[in-house]
Parts: C-alpha cells; sequence; structure tokens
C-alpha cells in the first residue's frame, strides 16, 4: 500500500533530517514510527503526506508514485486522510462543520449516511454537533479530527501523535478508536508517536528512527516482548501489555 | 468620457451635512409656547432621523471595502492596501464603461469582474511572491502597488473629479430626513452584495472552505482543500466588493485620483475595528466610523467657543477615524470581537 524507498529529506536549505528511510505499509494494519525527540519521526509522516517534498527516494501509494504529490491532492486523489499533532480541528466552524469538511467530495447521500454513522460511533461528539470545535476538550478534538479524515472514506490514514497532550483516561479511548478503525474501515494506518508503549499495543509492526534512519523494524509484540530491544529503543524498562 | 466634476473637493456621504446638523440648539431658542415646543421635538426627531440615515450611507461608504480588505486579510495575513485602489479602478472603469453607452447595472457588473480578475492577477504575480519572504514584505508591496495604480489614474484621467452622468432626481423625504435615489440604490446594492457575501459564507460548502482556511491553512490542505485555488476565490470577490464601494461612492458623488487616499484611513479604522480578519465584524467597524464621523461634523460646537452655531467641516471626519484606530490599535488591537469563535 505504502512504499517509501531511500528517502531524504528536510526543510529549507537545512541539512537532510532523513538521511535514506525505507518502509512499508499495508492494509488492516497499523504501522508506528518510535524515536527519540528529533529522529525525523514526524519529518517521515509529513514527506509521505506530501507537506514536504522528499530530496530524493520514492514514495508510492498501490504502485503509483505520488513523492511530489502535494498533501490536499493526495487527499482528494488518493485517499489519504492524514491527522496533525496539534491544531488538528477548525475551531471557528461547529463540530459538524469539521466533520463535513471531510465529505466535500460525496454524494449528498453518501454524506449523511457517513455522518449518521460516524455520530452514532461517536456519541460524544453527536451530542455537541452543533457546538464550535473551540469548545472540545483534547480528546474530543483528536476523535473530531479522525472522523473528519474518516468521513472521506480514505485508504491511507496518517496519524501524527495521536496521544499528544491528552489525559491517560483519554489516550486509551483514541488508541482504542485507532484499533476500531483498523479493523472495522480495513485502512492502512502510519502512526507517528512518543507514547511507545501505547502505540506498540494496538500496532501491527514498528520502525523505531534514530538520528534520520531506521535503526530498527520490527513486529510490535517482538518489540514488546524483548527487554533488551525495549530498554535499547524505547528508553525504559516497561512492562509489556498483558 | 466621463463628466468632469465641477462642485470641487469630493466627500460623498457628508454633503448635506450642514442641513442635517441644526440639532438640540434650537429646542432652547424656541420653548415659548407648546406649539413650538412640538414644533421643535418634531425638528429634532427630523435631525435624529436624518444624522441616522448620514451614519447608515457613510456606513455602506466604508463597509464594502472594509469587508473586503478584511476577508482577504483572513487569508493571507497581510493589510492589502492595495484594495482602496482598487475601488477607484472599479469607480473609473464603471464611469467609461457607462459613458461609452452601457447600462449603469451592466457597467457596474462588468467592472466589478474585471477588478475581481485583476485582484487575482496581482495576487499571483506580486502578493504571493512577496508573501514568501514576509508579510511585512508584502505589505510595503502593496503600498508601492497602490501609488502606481495612483500614478496611472493620474495619467489617463489627469487630477479632476469625474460623475456618472446619471439623471438626477429631487429628493425624497423619508420620515423628515432627505433622502436621493442614488443613495437607495447605494443602499439597495451594497445590502444585496454583502448579503451575498454572508450567504457565500454561511451556506455554501466553498463558504466552508473560505472559513477552514482563514482558521488553519495547513490543516485546510491537509483536509484536501486546495488552499492557493480558495485564497484566489477569496481575493476575486473582495476585488469585487471593493470595485462595488467604489463605484456607489462614485455614484453619489464623483470619482478622483484621491479616492483611495481618502478612503484609506477610515477603511483601515473600520476594518481593525471588526477585527482585521474578520468580514463581517468590518460592517460593525464601519457603522462605529461612520457614527463618529457623522457626529464630528454634525454637532453644533458653538456654544463652546462663543458662537450660536459652529460646525466643523467635513474635511475633519477623518480625525476620527484616527482618533478610534489609535485608541482601538493601543487598547483592543484585535478589535470590538475578540473571540476567536467569531473570526471568519
Amino acid at each position: 500500500m505504502i512504499e517509501a524507498t531511500n528517502i531524504r529529506a528536510g526543510y529549507g536549505d537545512g541539512a537532510d533530517i532523513l538521511t535514506g528511510i525505507s518502509l512499508t505499509a499495508n492494509r488492516r494494519e497499523i504501522v508506528t514510527i518510535l524515536g527519540p525527540n528529533g529522529c525525523g519521526k514526524s519529518t517521515l509522516l509529513k514527506t509521505i503526506a506530501g507537506y514536504v517534498r522528499p530530496r530524493a527516494g520514492t514514495i508510492t501509494f498501490d504502485g503509483t508514485d505520488v513523492a511530489s504529490v502535494p498533501i490536499h491532492e493526495k487527499v482528494r486523489h488518493h485517499k489519504v486522510g492524514y491527522v496533525p499533532q496539534t491544531d488538528n480541528v477548525f475551531g471557528t466552524l461547529s463540530v459538524s462543520e469539521n466533520i463535513m469538511l471531510g465529505a466535500r467530495l460525496l454524494g449528498r447521500q453518501e454524506k449523511e449516511k457517513r455522518f449518521d454513522a460516524l455520530m452514532r460511533q461517536y456519541p460524544a461528539l453527536a451530542s455537541k454537533k452543533n457546538r464550535k470545535a473551540s469548545a472540545l476538550s483534547g480528546g474530543e478534538r483528536q476523535i473530531l479530527s479522525l472522523s473528519r479524515a474518516l468521513m472521506a472514506g480514505p485508504e491511507i490514514l496518517l496519524l501524527d501523535e495521536p496521544s499528544a497532550g491528552l489525559s491517560p483516561l483519554m489516550m486509551h479511548e483514541v488508541f482504542d478508536a485507532i484499533a476500531v478503525i483498523r479493523d472495522t474501515e480495513n485502512l492502512c494506518i502510519l502512526m507517528v508517536e512518543q507514547n511507545a508503549f501505547e502505540a506498540l499495543g494496538i500496532a501491527d509492526r514498528a520502525y523505531v528512527l534514530s538520528l534520520g534512519q531506521v535503526a530498527l523494524t520490527a513486529s510490535a509484540r517482538d518489540l514488546l516482548d524483548d527487554p533488551a530491544m525495549r530498554k535499547l529503543y524505547l528508553g525504559a524498562e516497561i512492562e509489556p501489555a498483558a | 468620457m466621463p463628466d468632469r466634476d465641477r462642485g470641487g473637493h469630493f466627500y460623498s456621504g457628508l454633503q448635506h451635512r450642514p442641513i442635517a446638523g441644526c440639532t438640540t440648539p434650537s429646542l432652547s431658542h424656541n420653548a415659548g409656547s407648546s406649539a413650538a415646543a412640538s414644533a421643535g421635538i418634531a425638528q429634532t426627531e427630523k435631525s435624529m432621523f436624518q444624522f441616522l440615515f448620514d451614519v447608515l450611507i457613510r456606513s455602506v461608504d466604508l463597509a464594502l471595502i472594509a469587508v473586503a480588505l478584511s476577508a482577504v486579510y483572513s487569508l493571507i495575513k497581510f493589510p492589502n492596501v492595495a484594495l482602496v485602489q482598487y475601488a477607484v479602478v472599479g469607480a473609473f472603469v464603471a464611469m467609461s464603461l457607462h459613458a461609452a453607452g452601457l447600462p449603469l447595472l451592466v457597467a457596474g457588473f462588468a467592472s466589478a469582474l474585471f477588478v475581481g480578475l485583476l485582484a487575482v492577477v496581482f495576487n499571483i504575480l506580486i502578493f504571493e511572491r512577496l508573501l514568501k519572504s514576509d508579510s511585512a514584505i508584502a505589505l510595503i508591496g502593496s503600498l508601492a502597488l497602490s501609488m502606481i495604480l495612483s500614478a496611472v489614474f493620474l495619467l489617463a484621467y489627469g487630477p479632476t473629479a469625474y460623475r456618472f452622468k446619471l439623471q438626477v432626481s429631487p429628493a425624497m423625504r423619508i420620515l423628515g430626513a432627505r433622502i436621493t435615489d442614488h443613495q437607495v440604490t447605494t443602499l439597495v446594492l451594497t445590502t444585496v452584495a454583502l448579503g451575498l457575501f454572508a450567504l457565500i459564507l454561511f451556506r455554501t460548502s466553498l463558504g466552508r472552505e473560505m472559513r477552514a482556511t482563514a482558521t488553519n491553512g495547513v490543516l485546510a490542505a491537509a483536509t484536501g482543500i486546495d488552499t492557493r485555488r480558495v485564497t484566489n476565490i477569496v481575493v476575486f470577490l473582495s476585488g469585487m466588493l471593493a470595485a462595488l464601494g467604489g463605484i456607489t461612492l462614485a455614484m453619489r458623488g464623483s470619482v478622483s485620483i484621491d479616492l483611495g487616499t481618502n478612503m484609506m484611513l477610515p477603511v483601515f479604522a473600520a476594518a481593525i475595528l471588526g477585527g482585521l480578519g474578520n468580514a463581517l465584524g468590518a460592517v460593525v467597524g464601519a457603522i462605529v466610523i461612520a457614527a463618529a464621523e457623522t457626529v464630528i461634523t454634525n454637532t453644533n460646537i458653538g456654544p463652546f467657543i462663543g458662537e450660536d452655531f459652529y460646525f466643523l467641516p467635513a474635511s475633519y471626519a477623518p480625525v476620527a477615524s484616527f482618533a478610534i484606530l489609535v485608541v482601538f490599535l493601543l487598547f483592543r488591537p484585535r478589535g470590538l470581537f475578540t473571540s476567536e469563535v467569531n473570526r471568519v
């Protein structure tokens, strides 16, 4: 589904932040990208999304070269949904307007059908659908942002630190929602996350980055089960999920 | 060519202020009998309606251009000074087309379309490039464009003022206020234009995209919105609004190369008062500025300086804009509507 090969990328005239990264992600799979601050996780996601144009390397979605396709065209023509880390809702618009922004290319009936389905799935949003998005809590905003991305019926979902700024309770809710989306929507989900332990709890595979390169790739279960890898790449004596 | 103005300095909306200006002092002179008192009260009511109507007319003078300025600011985050000159382009082009034989409505619409397209061309050729450096650079660029346009007007039309060749009919009296048919036309056109703009903004998917792009352009792109296309649509609509503003001003007075410069201060004051970027807030800003200007020029300050009657000349009106602008910049730089929720 997503195949990135030997990606080199950076900002402006600055040095390369990604120095030859390759990764793959498939349908019905959550792939998480982990690593310390500054290792290039978000830059990699932004490059795949189309915010940053790679200086070298190829990015394909289902075999189609999309390396130089900007984000708005990827969303419109390549069925990509992107959820940024912060500022991920339109605060001046109502909850339903936010969601409907994701459905611009759909027919009227399809819009209503999907909207109703999302409202049933996330009743917390349904009860606030006429409120401004700026009035929502952090967790509700994250769910709203996910809902907006899902409205367009994406095949690829790119999530930039979905747990950023959330309380532990809300973080669990958001991760549970992401796992449900993978299982029910048959999506390919690529997720950058600081909270490695929680991310590995729902992910199928993981890439651990270091200094702009892939330092390790493994299944999430293997990464969680191997104490040496956990200590080396996740930086803590964390306990695997039960 | 359009008619040259023989009437001296143009300042539409303020022309009949001395008539409207006879306010409360007349009451004290006529307080001898109840009949005289009733007449005095009636006169005061007439003056009040005239005052309100003057404020309304001055508001619509400012509103279209202020809304245009604010709408563009909401997307490209710099105040485009050249917008006031787009109003002058609109007035000159409409006047020339009308003089060439086109009906006024057709000439006005064609001119607004032309200015809308011109605004998009300037945005693509100049402002998109300057904004890659800095918004301050873009602001200076817009000032330079404004001066270039002024020079072009001077070359094409010279320094004199021009008027539309329109039939002049006697003023109507509504609730004692003196109202001309051109003022009514201006009110209707402005209301329809602003109503349509609000309809697009709040009742269409394009409007939702415009508001989303104004709120967060990066996120809008991540939602699949072509933010460049949306920005250019807003620039186009703003150009049309500014042109219409210039045309309605010229319909009730005249147009000269000074029009843009004269409008700059009150328009900016209205837009800042409404909260730069809040397009419909600019309408409220325009009403406040218009009221302040009308009060300054319609108030009899004679008793304060030992005279029976003394009214400040219309040229003092910008003092109100300036004073309000300075006060708001100092104490409420985000305007009357500081809530993020109210911004569009």
